[in-house]
């Protein structure tokens, strides 16, 4: 049996492929954003308190307020994308969205594909085991077990890489023995649930994450003192350079500096155990 | 399978075979020690406190357990058999809510809220699944159609790209393809969304599939048919659309119903992209109160709910085609 297709039939179809217009939209993104009327910022919707989805099902935390207000101040719509944080580090954005305000930290590694215009806080990392883990000390995690987020800053600080700019000093208190990356951090949470040396025998992360899962009732304690201070900034893309937008960003943060909109909002979310606030805003 | 007509005695109604049953499913319970669950709470009057009854209390509660065992599946071989269908489906059921009950999460999280946790699921990712699985199962079959045309021509070109699609498409995970095309693609110039990208995707997988499977379908139609319509002086388009086709199309439902549940399921990992569908909501919603097992026990319910739709209306379209024939 033998099906016939006309010869131009079979190629028409690659011809179309290769005459379609192959250029690159390039331009100035800040005029793309006030044509639109529409500032799209990326965030991770993973980061109770800093972006999550609430229980009527829309964003909202400290990066969410933040993204908010720097639309706000744009004088423009601000309109909330949620791809996987891989995705948004590892740049080349095309367009897809103009910012991200979802608390990333500015390293050398990132800066090769992602412009920082403006940092606008400063987050405590720090290491937490299990309740009943053996473990008292942070030099007491080296050789072990560590479970973290990857392509996150505090992977970086685990393999010992961890290239940040304009950061606060730190020193690498911890060398593991394995270090255990998961896409999603939350998962190294449940898994140090389930006890101590089982699946990890502690973890890295953001202390006001850890906070809330500590008062959500997860079996875990802190370790030490914080790891390291991380500086966290607005992100553009390079692939798309635009000095115009990135100008507007520094001058929005700094504003939102001076009128302490920045601090009121650091105070608004991040509290401690005992209901005081904490201002992120200076670097310890 | 095939319609015997040799009818032999149950053997659950053979008292050998019982006894023998009856042995190994005590051994059974007996080996796996039930004696701190539930089962136990309720021997205690029997066995005293479950913690310090011991050899007795374990012998006790595995041999309950085993009685019960049997004697429930000798009630259900006296029923008829579309009732015993019915019961062992809901025991199973049942045996599945006690396993996932058992985990000890806070089910009642699922249903609190105003509205529900499950009702934000429904209402912001249900659609969207069901848009995007919908929409790339269409593009999939067209795509299906063409290529397994293609993949059966003897034009050099057309078996050519089409085998070359077959092969590629194939050949890389799916999540792989979802990262090249939302990623890559703009780099080529063709500035696509999320939501196409996951589509195209899905699609382009998918279509290359189900080509080999509508060639195998269209294939397995006898030469004769083709040389009788070429006989009777047809053209080959109206031979492939009323003759052979309608012949193929009962070989091609049942995989391709196949491919329709794995596609519908598949779809969830579109969710890297931030996709609002219903494994991004299961994994989201859950994280923000740390009850991520419970958004995502509530996420399998829904889709396998789906998918049961989905096997009832495959099997009522090879009912109709088996009438058919």
């Amino acid at each position: 049996m033998s099906i016939k297709l006309g010869f131009t039939k079979s190629i028409a179809f690659a011809v179309a492929l290769l005459s379609l217009n192959m250029t690159v939209q390039a331009g100035a993104v800040y005029d793309y954003i006030k044509t639109n009327n529409e500032l799209m910022i990326a965030t991770d919707a993973n980061w109770a308190p800093y972006s999550y989805i609430n229980d009527a099902g829309e964003m909202e935390g400290f990066d969410v307020d933040v993204g908010r207000e720097i639309a706000k101040r744009m004088g423009v719509e601000a309109r909330f994308i949620t791809p996987s944080w891989d995705i948004i580090t590892s740049g080349n954005w095309n367009m897809r969205w103009d910012v991200s305000v979802g608390s990333m930290t500015p390293t050398e590694t990132r800066s090769e594909v992602l412009n920082f215009p403006a940092v606008y806080y400063y987050t405590p990392a720090g290491f937490a085991v299990h309740i009943d883990s053996p473990v008292t000390t942070l030099a007491g995690l080296n050789g072990k077990n560590i479970c973290t987020t990857a392509a996150s800053t505090w992977e970086m600080y685990l393999e010992g890489s961890l290239d940040m700019i304009d950061a606060p000093a730190f020193t690498y208190k911890v060398t593991p023995g394995t270090i255990t990356s998961l896409a999603d951090g939350h998962t190294c949470l449940d898994d140090t649930r389930l006890g101590a040396g089982v699946r990890n025998d502690g973890i890295i992360d953001s202390i006001p994450m850890i906070q809330g899962a500590i008062e959500d009732g997860y079996p875990i304690r802190f370790l030490g003192d914080p790891a390291f201070f991380e500086p966290l900034s607005v992100a553009t893309d390079k692939g798309n350079d635009d000095p115009e937008l990135d100008a507007e960003i520094v001058r929005i943060i700094a504003d939102m500096n001076k009128d302490y909109t920045l601090t009121m909002l650091s105070m608004k979310w991040f509290k401690n155990a005992d209901g005081s606030s904490n201002d992120y805003t200076v670097a310890f | 399978m095939f319609v015997d007509t040799v009818i032999e005695d149950k053997s659950l109604h053979k008292p050998a075979f019982l006894l023998g049953l009856s042995i190994a499913v005590l051994a059974f319970f007996f080996t796996f020690n039930f004696t701190d669950t539930i089962f136990g709470e309720f021997l205690s009057p029997v066995i005293g406190n479950p913690e310090e009854s011991g050899f007795f209390g374990r012998l006790v509660v595995s041999f309950v357990l085993a009685i019960i065992f049997v004697l429930n599946l000798l009630l259900i071989s006296f029923a008829k058999l579309k009732i015993q269908i019915l019961i062992v489906w809901i025991e199973l059921f049942f045996l599945f809510l006690a396993f996932a009950y058992s985990f000890d999460l806070e089910l009642a999280y699922i249903f609190i809220g105003e509205p529900s946790k499950i009702w934000l699921m429904i209402s912001k990712g249900l659609f969207t699944t069901i848009y995007i699985s919908a929409v790339s199962i269409a593009i999939a079959t067209a795509i299906a159609i063409v290529g397994a045309i293609a993949k059966l021509s003897n034009n050099g070109f057309a078996y050519a790209i089409a085998s070359f699609y077959t092969s590629l498409f194939r050949g890389l995970p799916l999540l792989l393809q979802i990262y090249l095309i939302y990623m890559g693609l703009p780099q080529l110039g063709f500035m696509i969304d999320a939501i196409p990208s996951g589509i195209a995707a899905l699609s382009l997988c998918y279509g290359a599939y189900m080509t080999e499977i509508f060639r195998a379908g269209i294939q397995s139609i006898p030469k004769g048919q083709w040389e009788a319509s070429r006989a009777l002086g047809f053209k080959f388009g109206l031979i492939l659309r009323k003759i052979i086709l309608p012949q193929s199309i009962p070989i091609i439902v049942p995989p391709t119903g196949n491919q329709f549940i794995a596609m519908l399921k598949d779809s969830s990992l579109v969710s890297v992209l931030g996709i609002w569908e219903l494994m991004f909501m299961a994994k989201k919603i859950g994280s923000k109160d740390f009850n991520n097992l419970e958004m995502l026990l509530t996420a399998a319910m829904i889709y396998w709910a789906l998918t049961i739709i989905l096997e009832i209306i495959q099997a009522r379209i090879e009912r109709k085609y088996q009438q058919k024939a």
